[in-house]
């Protein structure tokens, strides 16, 4: 099974992230960048069912802020391929419909049975990567995936409903999943094998003209607002508890 | 040449045959005794050898002659005939093998004279002129037995103290018990009889030697020079006095002789396949050891990540094996071992060694484990780290070097486990929190996972500046480390030491956002790739500082910047803050206000005995004016925290009791109120450990700095 994992480079939540003098980005030219948390799950599924049988993956990510080092991660983690698509400003705030048009152009044309990538993003909480992409590639698509299985010309997809249920359907191939969980927390690769990829791997390089935008424009965005912080029980021991377990109360947590 | 001939028939009264019979027999020995050696000296060679056979001794001193320099052969030499690693703790124990020691190499010279005599000057003299020569008789015949009877009383009283010690003692290192049971269960009996028959095998031969040499002068009627074989003759004295006459003195005497010729012989025969072979392996290997190794990690083998097969292990290390005599003070002394955790120095020097020997088809009669079902090092296959020592035993070491300290034949424990655990990094086998933790220092820098940018943001809301080393020239570039940089509690004091420095003048500065974890327990949690290139960073800080020396807070950052990074290209003297602070005392720079208080000192694991660095904490203690209690285990035998090596980024909820909270128990025992420290992990380690142990209100955990500087502002100690 052919599969492509497509990931995505974000501002390091650790930063304190402020906003560029337009007030319409955050400002990009000091913050460290690594890849999204869900896109390494995806990619550690993807790794899992190679571990487990036949399967070829491809990691695919846009030229952005040290995505080299995500895309020689990966295959020190045991990627078989890393693409690389350029083409487009890599500074910049690269919108998700502009994603999709791009990793669409260029899926296009390469042959995929299964396309990962995470459920969402910091830039993409409302989990839109997944399914605009494969509405562009006219395939099927499932979101909130916390596993698969190969059959024949179909996956069967486990997907998180509210409350911990699980659904199971079952998707005919090519299809293109958002991946919340994999089976196990993504691997660890050493330094010493990405340095070892970065010497013996390359990383595939391919232009694309950038396909139509689909999203309006970014007018302003603003840091949250500070809201009143935490209040500090003072007073005895008893009179401490008093006050919490009547907040408990007060707030319904407890019966009775 | 004196009118009676003062010697002895060498053979007395053995008829020709049984001659040939000992000729036969020790011929039979010897060529079983080189066999065996040769055997392992085999499985040496096909070690891995980092310098062609230059690891027998590192030829060239290293830059920075201090805690890596290398005692010269002939303090190697003194350390040995001395039993200097034996007697340095446990003294009666270090007398009863120096005894030993001293008596079997003088037991064993005179059985070389005597064959050089008989068998070599005799037989060449009789071949050459026709005529038999002996050197073996006069005055040498008795200065020989007056001295060598010496020799055998004095390895007899050593024996004997030895055995009664491990007949009837009841102390810990002398317990077999394994730290990690194997599931299926293990038996240790063999190992325990082989000690014994060590213990008795020796004792045979001497005993049987003296009764065999009183019965000889027994039976030649004690001719009255035989006075000076003075303990043979007591002995002999003691014969006659029972009734043994000269006649069934004789008769006695041979077979006696061949009771202890025969268990010469075949201890001779089984030295090499039994703890017995301690005698030449551990001698060997206190010479070829090497106090870098442990200060200053090998490298892994070239082309692989870390040790993975038997070809990995240098000949060094399958030497250490061989001398490991399993007398459990690595064992004892072991903060993992001691807290609950599956690792045990020693079980994890003889795991190996089995493994070893297993793979060599070297026969083991006796010291060897049994398994009802075949695991560890004796199971068929399965990757040597995660099946022959277990994955969670490699991860408990804390790298605290308590076991290389005291290991009385040189073995060198620690450098062996992280080769092991590098391969567990290669193969992504490591606790999750670990694994962030090793992530976060990848992009970040720094095991907080906070931003590098915040590194310097504790120098926020102090009133003085921190000088930018990159941008002005100091003395002192000051190398905080992450605990000192990012944690709540430590920012306070990294504080006090800033003022501290700042009011006694020092010319100082910081690399702010460009420093980057000094990576001494990356590389000691075996990620030996992310190791490098923090040093790599941190090597390109240095360039764009200006500054004469480094001063760092973290004992572990100093000891990679002060051993380490030279081979990457520092040439900068490292220095620890406790040492700098002494040094402001001692210059008259400062002057300190006795605070009066009762203290006691917890010697960090990588500042006393990695670094030596003992008096200079203790003298900043003093100068404060405060008492110093010390507590049992101090100076080299300071008890690990158990933060090291990496632990601190893994769970150690599985412990039964963490090794801060039985240090601090510790202390407690003292009756002091403070509990000083010199090391920011310690800190934060200590100040938990006396939550858990319910001494808050007894006891305050605090930093040196923090004495320093209120007994030189009156400052109030920050709350522990």
């Amino acid at each position: 099974m052919k599969i492509v994992v497509a990931m995505r480079q974000l501002a390091d939540l650790v930063e304190e992230l402020e906003v560029n003098a337009d007030g319409t980005d955050i400002d990009r030219d000091f913050v460290k960048f690594v890849s999204n948390e869900w896109d390494e799950a995806a990619l550690e599924e993807a790794l899992c069912h190679k571990d487990d049988g036949d399967a070829e993956i491809t990691v695919v990510a846009l030229d952005e802020p040290d995505v080299d080092q995500t895309l020689y991660t990966a295959l020190a983690k045991g990627a078989d391929r890393a693409v690389k698509l350029t083409g487009h400003d890599p500074e910049g705030w690269i919108r998700t419909g502009d994603r999709a048009a791009i990793l669409a152009s260029w899926l296009e044309r390469d042959d995929f049975d299964l396309v990962l990538t995470g459920v969402q993003a910091a830039d993409d909480l409302d989990g839109q990567l997944a399914g605009v992409l494969a509405e562009r590639l006219g395939v099927r698509h499932a979101a909130v995936v916390v596993g698969f299985h190969d059959a024949d010309s179909a996956v069967q997809v486990e997907q998180e409903l509210g409350g911990g249920t699980v659904a199971v359907s079952s998707l005919e191939l090519p299809a293109v999943l958002g991946i919340q969980a994999a089976r196990q927390t993504p691997r660890y690769a050493s330094i010493t094998r990405i340095r070892q990829a970065q010497q013996t791997q390359t990383i595939q390089e391919v232009e694309i003209s950038a396909g139509g935008s689909l999203g309006g424009t970014v007018r302003k965005i603003s840091p949250p607002k500070k809201r009143g912080g935490a209040e500090m029980l003072e007073g005895s021991a008893s009179e401490v508890a008093e006050r919490i377990a009547e907040l408990i109360r007060s707030k319904g947590l407890a019966r009775s | 040449m004196l009118a009676v001939l003062e010697t002895r028939t060498i053979f007395g009264g053995e008829t020709e045959a049984a001659r040939v019979i000992f000729y036969l027999l020790a011929l039979a020995t010897l060529l079983l005794f080189f066999w065996g050696i040769y055997r392992r000296i085999r499985v040496y060679r096909v070690g891995r050898r980092p310098a062609g056979w230059r690891w027998l001794r590192r030829a060239t001193k290293y830059d920075i002659p201090d805690v890596t320099a290398r005692p010269g052969v002939s303090k190697s030499a003194a350390v040995i005939a001395a039993n200097r690693s034996i007697t340095k703790v446990k003294k009666p124990v270090g007398l009863a093998h120096l005894l030993v020691f001293w008596g079997f190499i003088g037991l064993f010279l005179a059985t070389s004279i005597l064959s050089l005599d008989y068998d070599i000057l005799g037989n060449a003299s009789r071949i050459v002129t026709g005529h038999t020569y002996s050197f073996f008789r006069g005055p040498f015949y008795l200065g020989y037995n007056a001295v060598f009877d010496l020799a055998g009383l004095l390895a007899i009283i050593g024996s004997v103290m030895l055995a009664l010690r491990r007949w009837f003692s009841r102390e810990p290192q002398l317990d077999y018990t394994r730290a990690e049971i194997p599931e299926g269960g293990y038996s240790r009996s063999k190992i325990v009889l082989g000690d014994q028959v060590f213990m008795v095998g020796l004792l045979l031969i001497l005993v049987t030697g003296l009764l065999i040499q009183g019965l000889r002068i027994d039976g030649e009627g004690f001719p009255s020079f035989e006075r000076w074989t003075w303990l043979g003759w007591l002995i002999g004295k003691m014969f006659a006095s029972f009734g043994v006459g000269a006649a069934s003195a004789r008769s006695a005497h041979a077979w006696l002789w061949w009771v202890h010729v025969g268990s010469a012989l075949a201890f001779i025969a089984y030295l090499p396949f039994s703890k017995a072979l301690h005698i030449l392996s551990a001698p060997t290997n206190l010479v070829v050891s090497d106090p870098a190794n442990i200060r200053r990690l090998p490298a892994p083998p070239e082309g692989a990540a870390g040790y993975a097969t038997f070809a990995d292990f240098t000949p060094k290390e399958l030497l250490a094996f061989d001398s490991c005599t399993k007398c459990g003070r690595c064992h004892y002394v072991c903060p993992a071992r001691t807290a609950g955790a599956p690792l045990s120095p020693r079980d994890f020097i003889l795991d190996l060694r089995q493994w070893s020997d297993r793979n060599n088809q070297i026969p083991l009669f006796l010291d060897s484990e049994d398994r009802p079902t075949p695991s560890g090092p004796l199971a068929g296959n399965g990757p040597l780290a995660g099946t022959v020592i277990k994955e969670r035993t490699l991860w408990s070491c804390t790298t605290c070097m308590a076991c290389v300290e005291i290991c009385p034949v040189g073995v060198e424990h620690v450098p062996t486990i992280v080769q092991l655990r590098r391969s567990l990094v290669d193969r992504g086998e490591m606790d999750p929190t670990l694994q962030s933790a090793l992530q976060n220092i990848s992009t970040q820098g720094n095991s907080f996972g906070k931003s590098a940018r915040m590194r310097a943001r504790w120098t926020k809301g102090l009133d003085i500046p921190i000088p930018d080393a990159r941008k002005e020239p100091v003395e002192y570039l000051w190398f905080l480390g992450d605990f000192a940089s990012f944690d709540e509690r430590l920012v306070e004091i990294s504080r006090t030491l800033a003022k501290v420095l700042n009011s006694a003048g020092v010319s100082f500065g910081i690399l702010y956002e460009d420093e980057r974890n000094a990576g001494n327990d990356v590389r000691r949690v075996g990620e030996e790739g992310l190791f490098e290139m923090l040093v790599e960073s941190n090597m390109r800080a240095f360039e764009k500082a200006d500054f004469t020396r480094i001063v760092t807070t973290d004992p572990h950052s100093l000891n990679t910047l002060r051993n380490e990074y030279p081979a990457f290209g520092l040439d900068k003297e490292v220095l620890h803050y406790s040492e700098l602070l002494a040094g402001l005392v001692y210059r008259g720079k400062v002057e300190l206000k006795p605070l009066g208080r009762r203290v006691t000192y917890h010697d960090p694991c990588y500042l006393g005995r990695y670094n030596r660095v003992f008096d200079a904490p203790r003298a900043v203690i003093g100068a404060s004016g405060c008492e110093l209690l010390e507590m049992p285990r101090n100076r080299t035998n300071s008890f690990c925290c158990g933060a090291g090596g990496g632990r601190i980024w893994m769970d150690d909820s599985f412990l039964e009791e963490r090794p801060s909270v039985n240090r601090i128990r510790e202390a407690a025992s003292l009756g002091v109120e403070y509990f000083v420290v010199a090391c920011p992990k310690d800190y934060a380690m200590f100040s938990d450990a006396v939550k858990t142990a319910g001494l808050e209100e007894s006891m305050k955990v605090v930093d040196i700095v923090e004495l320093f500087s209120e007994a030189l502002i009156g400052a109030d100690l920050v709350e522990a």
